[in-house]
């Protein structure tokens, strides 16, 4: 008998999405504040019911949803995410009438990312995958009057029909071949597929569907425009939680369904885990917009993750884990913290074309001391400096390069992780010594509450490490 | 032992740095500094007269699971090696906050607050048993001090600030793919995660594969050697320390981490690399070569703290050479060096500090005559320079007397290319003192003062100090060499 108590936290998310909705109907503009709340809490709600789900095992609907420590472990980073933005998006939201579209449409996403997590099906993976980016397209056109985000919205949308187009492709060979399309169902009539040009072609256009949604370079053309053009707290959800859903779809497509196919993809992903790393930092290291300076050290930071499909270990893959929930809380840090900033700019000049240009966080650390702080802990994260989070995900992840005999790989990344700490520490400059002219700024509530809780699990999987690895190590299990 | 002492003098800098950090005025962000150092300064004397400098072993050790599931350990531990290098930071920053007493720096809270993290982040180095905590201590001095640079330094402060931070963190991540190759192959052979540092150096001599040892070697040597600094890796050193602040420079000064990293983890394990006397060989000449290079750049200096920063990186020659020396006395005189070398250079950055605040300009030449308005200046600087150039009776002169005489029965061909320099040393460092301040007076400087109370004090303690180790050295040098004894009968066992 299927237990359908593994479902409450999906349930209550969608639900909390519905009544978000429809209580918006009702509520006038002033009002609508309250939706950010009942969001909030209703993020909140389905958070810790997959804590306390932790450990519990099951297959609902015919083996087409599968609850294991793998999909809790994503479901905490995707709720995680959501939650930070919904928090921060209180203020962002606020005097805006589609503010009950904002926020359902981003419980829908998350709702969309959790399914991904469980999916144990080809068609339910995509179709979950569709429903969380169908609602972050929208999300990231919210701005409806501002061109850029527009550009932005339209950009990911075309390439993301694309990418789940060939996506689609993919998993049509796929099914041809083994007649399936459950994942372990995949796994176990693979023969078909094996040594067949047809095995390749599935390999390659599934590697090109997912790599759109990781952001691999040469499939990363559409991430940094639209980073920096959606409204900072969508590309913190984009950047923190849509590209982990990439990252949890290509485990189970690619170490589950088509593990025998390892020869053909592994040396693929060699090759785009080196080339995204190096050429994320390297650009990222001439950007002004620091939300594009964000985008291109997401990009580089999907290679370190990337680094796991080729290594292939235990470790790797609990390091890879670990390091997506990591990411999930350092990257939402700092675009919440850039989107505090660009709202700061833009309520004192309000057509500002440019809110996030580096120019704008001079003297930062004087004018909004909390921000400033916050994102100096989660840039410094991202460099991967000891006791936060960033540094413990590295460690386990790049030692596992070691472990596995791989050194040029940790070589590479190694000096990477190096090259990056340039661009962060040049904000943390502009912060701290780079004198401004301007006032000292009451820090909008939300978005520092947003960034304090962000600080915190940054520096506790860094301090505390153990929990959330022996949870990683867990999940990584279920994959190998 | 129910005192937790070592995990106080690493956690009572931290927590002060916090709360000076709160701090709303100068003078209470100095009071809580100097009551959180001298407080540390007052735990390490404890420490040493309760410290057995008979003994080799690990003193007041502590251990706490961290994540055991990869074998990391909370695990302290103090010997002859660390105990000197701890006492020299604990007996220099009390000083150093009273030499700063009166300056009048821009937000003096954080000021002082990075002074008390980089001192706890350094002893956290010298005290840590378990690799991953050594390694963030180690990477935990970057932050404080690129923050001191960047933003009490000199003109090129930005630039200098984040050649530094790039410079050795490249060098530290080097040393920790060093760090991780260990682990995994201790992993494999014991079947048990363990990051303890003496568990994997044991471990070292049984790794099969001896391109592996050669290469986990070479990789913690490197994160090393940038550190100390040695020849060719120096060029972050003379950048940073120019720009910084007088304490910041003092504070690299302090930071000893390179050097004991070599007697901590490199020699041990040194005697099982397959290419041991290529190691040794390039140790020794490493340190050969920093010593003349960075005695001919100091000669070469028209900037007088450009020059103690060179002179600072030939000294620091002295302990790479000493370490391949692979002599007990030798070994130990580089210890000693490093302990010497931190107190010599704290006052003669001080004093570098003093003349530029006074005068306006460092440039030699632009000096002159200085002892006739600051006598008392001048006697502190006179020892200093006496003191690093080596004269007897000094602690430098002991630490490189050792260092060449011992290291002359492995490596004299090294050892008489480092005798060449010490014609240079003096010639510089007397040049240097005659134009600063004997000669002419420059009259554009009016009426200079001389330095002020707080600062002959905290000057003159640290000179006495020289005087005194240089005098009756044993009090250090006793427990460097029961330690540096047992570092060299390892060699003997393999059969070098």
């Amino acid at each position: 008998m299927a237990d359908l108590t593994l479902l409450t936290p999906e349930l209550t998310l969608v639900g909390t999405g519905l009544v978000v909705l429809l209580i918006g109907l009702f509520l006038n503009t002033n009002t609508k504040k309250m939706l950010g709340y009942l969001a909030s809490l209703g993020v909140l709600a389905s958070l810790v019911l997959v804590i306390m789900s932790l450990g519990r095992e099951g297959m609902l609907f015919y083996d087409t949803l599968s609850f294991d420590a793998l999909s809790q472990f994503f479901k905490l980073v995707f709720l995680s995410v959501a939650l930070l933005v919904s928090i921060a998006s209180i203020k962002y939201t606020e005097g805006n009438s589609h503010t009950e579209e904002f926020y359902s449409l981003m419980i829908f996403a998350t709702a969309g990312m959790m399914f991904v997590a469980s999916a144990n099906d080809l068609m339910v993976l995509f179709v979950a995958f569709e429903l969380a980016s169908l609602a972050t397209y929208a999300l990231a056109g919210f701005e409806k009057k501002n061109p850029i985000s527009l550009e932005a919205s339209m950009k990911y949308f075309m390439i993301g029909s694309l990418s789940a187009a060939l996506m689609l492709f993919g998993i049509s060979f796929i099914y041809g071949a083994t007649g399936t399309t459950s994942i372990p169902g995949v796994a176990e009539n693979i023969d078909i597929l094996l040594g067949s040009p047809m095995g390749l072609l599935s390999v390659i256009l599934m590697i090109a569907g997912l790599g759109f949604k990781i952001a691999l370079v040469p499939f990363h053309m559409w991430a940094p425009d639209t980073y920096q053009g959606s409204p900072s707290l969508v590309s913190s959800l984009l950047a923190a939680g849509s590209k982990k859903m990439g990252f949890v779809a290509a485990f189970k497509v690619f170490m589950i369904a088509l593990i025998a196919l390892q020869a053909e993809w592994t040396t693929a992903f060699a090759v785009l885990a080196v080339i995204t790393m190096t050429l994320g930092n390297v650009v990222a290291l001439s950007q002004t917009s620091v939300k594009r300076m964000l985008a291109y050290s997401s990009v580089a930071q999907a290679g370190y993750i990337t680094m796991a499909f080729v290594v292939m270990s235990k470790t790797a893959l609990a390091g890879a884990i670990l390091y997506a929930l990591s990411h999930g809380f350092m990257k939402a840090g700092a675009f919440i913290a850039t989107a505090a900033v660009v709202y700061m700019v833009l309520s004192e000049k309000k057509d500002s074309e440019t809110p996030d240009d580096i120019d704008n966080f001079r003297g930062l650390g004087r004018r909004m001391p909390v921000t400033a702080l916050c994102m100096t802990i989660f840039l410094f994260a991202l460099a991967g400096i000891p006791l936060t989070a960033g540094y413990m995900s590295k460690f386990v992840l790049f030692a596992s390069t070691i472990e596995a005999g791989l050194v040029w790989l940790a070589v590479i990344a190694i000096l990477n992780s190096a090259i990056s700490l340039f661009y962060y520490a040049r904000v943390v400059k502009y912060m701290y010594f780079l004198p401004s002219d301007g006032e000292k700024i009451a820090e909008p509530m939300p978005y520092t509450f947003a960034m304090l809780i962000a600080v915190i699990f940054v520096l506790a999987i860094g301090f505390w490490s153990e929990p959330f690895l022996y949870w990683a190590m867990e999940a990584a299990k279920v994959l190998i | 032992m129910a005192i937790p002492i070592l995990s106080l003098i690493v956690l009572i800098p931290f927590l002060f740095a916090v709360l000076t950090l709160f701090t709303k005025t100068k003078e209470q962000a100095r009071v809580s500094a100097l009551f959180s150092s001298v407080l540390v300064l007052a735990l390490s004397m404890f420490m040493y007269f309760n410290f057995d400098s008979t003994t080799s072993q690990m003193q007041f050790q502590e251990f706490a699971q961290w994540v055991p599931s990869l074998g990391i350990n909370y695990q302290l531990g103090i010997d002859g090696i660390s105990m000197p290098l701890v006492l020299l930071n604990a007996i220099v920053i009390p000083f150093l906050i009273l030499f700063t007493w009166n300056d009048d720096k821009k937000q003096p809270n954080r000021f002082y607050a990075l002074i008390l993290a980089t001192q706890g982040a350094v002893i956290g180095v010298f005290v840590a048993l378990d690799f991953f905590l050594f390694y963030v201590f180690w990477e935990l001095t970057l932050v404080p001090l690129f923050f001191m640079v960047s933003i009490w330094g000199g003109p090129a402060k930005h630039k200098a600030s984040i050649k530094f931070f790039i410079y050795t963190h490249v060098g530290s991540l080097v040393m920790l793919l060093g760090i991780f190759g260990l682990y995994f192959a201790a992993w494999g052979q014991t079947g048990t995660p363990n990051m303890g540092i003496e568990h994997l150096l044991s471990q070292f001599q049984f790794i099969a594969s001896g391109l592996s040892r050669d290469l986990i070697f070479v990789a913690l040597l490197f994160g090393f050697l940038v550190k100390i600094p040695a020849f060719p890796f120096h060029s972050w050193l003379p950048d940073a320390y120019v720009e910084a602040p007088t304490a910041g420079s003092v504070l690299f000064v302090l930071l000893k981490i390179g050097g004991y990293g070599l007697f901590r983890v490199m020699l041990p394990i040194l005697p099982f690399t397959p290419s041991m006397n290529l190691m040794i060989a390039i140790m020794a000449a490493l340190g050969a070569v920093s010593i003349l290079y960075g005695a001919f750049l100091a000669l070469a200096q028209k900037d007088l703290k450009r020059m103690v920063a060179y002179s600072s990186v030939s000294h620091m020659g002295y302990v790479t050479l000493g370490a391949a020396g692979l002599v007990s006395l030798s070994v130990s005189g580089a210890m000693f060096q490093q302990f010497s070398h931190g107190l010599i250079m704290s006052i003669m950055f001080m004093a570098c500090g003093v003349i530029n605040n006074a005068t306006g300009t460092r440039i030699i030449n632009e000096l002159g005559g200085l002892a006739r308005k600051m006598p008392k200046l001048a006697v502190i600087m006179m020892l200093a320079f006496m003191a690093s150039l080596g004269l007897p009776g000094l602690t430098g002169f002991i630490a490189e007397f050792l260092v060449l005489t011992f290291t002359y029965i492995n490596q004299p061909t090294y050892v008489v290319i480092a005798i060449l320099a010490i014609i240079i040393t003096a010639a510089y460092h007397l040049w240097a003192m005659q134009r600063t301040m004997f000669g002419v007076y420059n009259e554009k400087f009016g009426a200079l003062k001389d330095i002020s109370a707080s600062q002959t004090f905290s000057m003159a303690v640290i000179a006495i100090l020289i005087l005194y180790f240089g005098l009756n050295p044993s009090p250090v040098l006793d427990m460097m060499i029961t330690n540096s004894e047992k570092l060299v009968s390892l060699m003997a066992v393999a059969g070098v």
